[in-house]
């Protein structure tokens, strides 16, 4: 078990929030999508385990390496 | 009888010189569930197709000579499904499978083997680095530099190399000239082992931040593949290989389709979203194009907005560089440069025809990537693809902005331009170039009016009546079209082997 800090890969603005603290989460699930370059880019999950945090909340502006998520992994 | 005394003393000997570091060492690698240098030269081999070079070499020096069993580097040659193969696997139980004079040889003669008579060399990693005392003093220096070829790379077979342990000194190096790299999980590939390296520094390090997998396949890109046993990771070398030629004077080896694979590209619309600002996973629109099961991803983890894939059609093996919007929104960074180049060089010089699948909203711009030479690694990937002597089919499914387009083979940077109708050709997001050409944004005055004309403009039925892209197909036929695209720029005039200008180029950037 390792806590595991997920990071938007780009600049932009939190669209939706997909998960909620406490979920379980697999390894490439969807936990974010960030608004960014007239896209949804989706923010996924680099391990499995649990999120303990949602630093962000939709309509928050991001940038590159922000941290949104953090995962206590499996 | 004289005879046989000598025949048993042959016996005996070899028996001593398998025997390796002795049963402890060997019995250690068992708990930890390794395998050992023998075992994973009988697993990655056909059977019976071993030769070994260099059983009763041993170390130079009288005091270690009597524990130095084949001087702790295995080597020997024979085949990988059929084709051969030269191959050097470090025996860590003696003397940490470190470098020395004597086994030195064996690796020439291996690297020497695969380059004049054209076959891969695969180095099975896992060493300690240069071997002490031998390499101390001024008679230490003297041991080194014999062979000033040691680090030449010209590519005339591929090379391959697995880490499978702790990873330091000739390990490492040929992991650096390797074509492909395949890293167990727990394996550690630095400069300098933790305990050196924390010396040196005057702190604490940790192997695993050092030269673990996550920093190899996520942040230098150095690691093609983890995975997470010894026989998975052998395994992972036979597939790699079985889309390369085994040497760069022949094509790669043609391979029966399976049947389904036409059927798949039939249901590509499925992973395609209508609507434009959503993303989907290139490596799912790839596999409905190629051969059933035939996609083979290189550096997944690294430069994520480029997906770089060994793959076949029709039987061929091809090198697919795509777009993957699911990551940055597919914009092109850095890291996704420096991937695409390693990996054009990869295919031109292995006679690999190279497939663009384009869906990019242009270079990721920004001060982190100037600051890492983003122009020049643009610009490399530009050059490398003007010198690429094999078939180039670039396919255009949706975005193809700015420079970018010209990188992932757009106008005459390809062999055939294919285009989807859903292709858009502006040189960047169209309401962007609203803004940035006319200054007017959403809200005021004439905006859609503009939107539509810039719209229009970059559409996929403009660049077809230019005749910049020469097909405009329905996205279900593009398996079809690649085939007969393939087959079209694959004649060559009889000269199917490529000029392999791209040969002595680095193999990371």
């Amino acid at each position: 078990m390792s806590k595991i800090t997920i990071k938007s890969e780009v600049t932009g603005s939190i669209w939706k929030v997909l998960v909620q603290e406490g979920a379980a989460v697999k390894e490439d699930d969807v936990l974010i999508l960030v608004e960014s370059m007239k896209m949804e880019i989706p923010v996924m999950a680099t391990d499995s385990g649990r999120v303990t945090q949602l630093i962000v909340n939709e309509g928050d502006p991001v940038s590159e390496g922000d941290p949104v998520v953090i995962i206590e992994s499996d | 009888m004289a005879h046989e005394e000598i025949l048993s003393e042959l016996k005996q000997r070899r028996e001593k010189a398998l025997g390796m570091g002795g049963p402890d060492k060997l019995a250690k690698r068992v708990n930890q569930g390794h395998l050992n240098a023998r075992e994973r030269i009988d697993v990655l081999l056909d059977k019976g197709s071993y030769l070994e070079s260099g059983l009763f070499a041993t170390s130079h020096r009288p005091e270690v000579a009597d524990r130095t069993p084949a001087d702790g580097k295995i080597a020997g040659t024979g085949s990988i499904d059929g084709r051969l193969a030269a191959v050097v696997s470090n025996d860590f139980t003696v003397l940490g499978a470190s470098s020395s004079v004597v086994n030195g040889k064996k690796i020439r003669q291996m690297r020497e083997i695969s380059t004049k008579q054209g076959m891969p060399l695969i180095f099975l990693g896992e060493s300690a680095g240069a071997r002490m005392p031998d390499r101390m003093g001024a008679a230490g220096r003297a041991i080194l530099g014999q062979d000033p070829t040691e680090y030449q790379r010209e590519r005339q077979a591929p090379w391959v190399t697995a880490l499978l342990g702790d990873c330091y000194g000739s390990s490492t190096w040929y992991a650096c000239m390797s074509d492909f790299v395949v890293m167990r999980k727990g394996a550690t590939m630095a400069v300098a082992s933790e305990r050196v390296t924390s010396m040196a520094i005057n702190q604490p390090v940790d192997a695993e931040e050092l030269g673990g997998w996550r920093l190899h396949t996520e942040n230098t890109g150095l690691v093609d593949v983890a995975v997470s046993t010894d026989e998975e990771a052998l395994a992972t070398i036979k597939t790699f290989l079985s889309y390369l030629p085994s040497h760069h004077a022949e094509l790669p080896p043609v391979w029966a389709v399976s049947p389904e694979s036409d059927a798949a590209c039939q249901r590509i619309l499925d992973v395609i979203p209508d609507d434009r600002t959503q993303v989907y996973d290139v490596r799912k629109v790839a596999s409905c194009i190629v051969d059933a099961n035939s996609l083979f991803e290189l550096k997944g983890r690294f430069g994520k907005s480029i997906t770089t894939a060994l793959a076949r059609i029709n039987g061929q093996s091809v090198g697919v560089i795509a777009n993957n919007p699911m990551f940055k929104g597919g914009a092109i960074d850095v890291d996704a440069c420096e991937k695409a180049t390693s990996f054009l060089v990869l295919c031109d010089s292995f006679n690999l025809p190279i497939v663009f699948l384009v869906d990019q909203p242009g270079f990721m711009i920004g001060l982190e990537g100037e600051k890492r030479r983003a122009p020049s690694k643009i610009i490399n990937w530009m050059n490398a693809l003007s010198l690429v002597t094999v078939p180039k089919i670039s396919v255009i499914m949706r975005k193809s902005y700015g420079q970018a387009y010209l990188n992932m083979g757009g106008g005459r940077n390809s062999d055939a331009v294919v285009l989807w109708p859903t292709a858009d050709l502006g040189f960047m997001a169209p309401e962007v170039a609203v803004n940035v050409l006319h200054g007017v944004k959403r809200g005021e005055p004439k905006f859609e009016e503009l939107l539509d004309q810039v719209n229009r403009d970059s559409s996929a039925w403009n660049l077809a009546a230019l005749h910049e892209a020469q097909y405009l197909i329905d996205p279900r036929e593009t398996r079809e079209v690649l085939k007969h695209l393939l087959r079209i720029h694959s004649v060559k005039l009889g000269r199917r082997i490529g000029a392999h200008k791209l040969a002595n180029w680095p193999t990371s950037y």
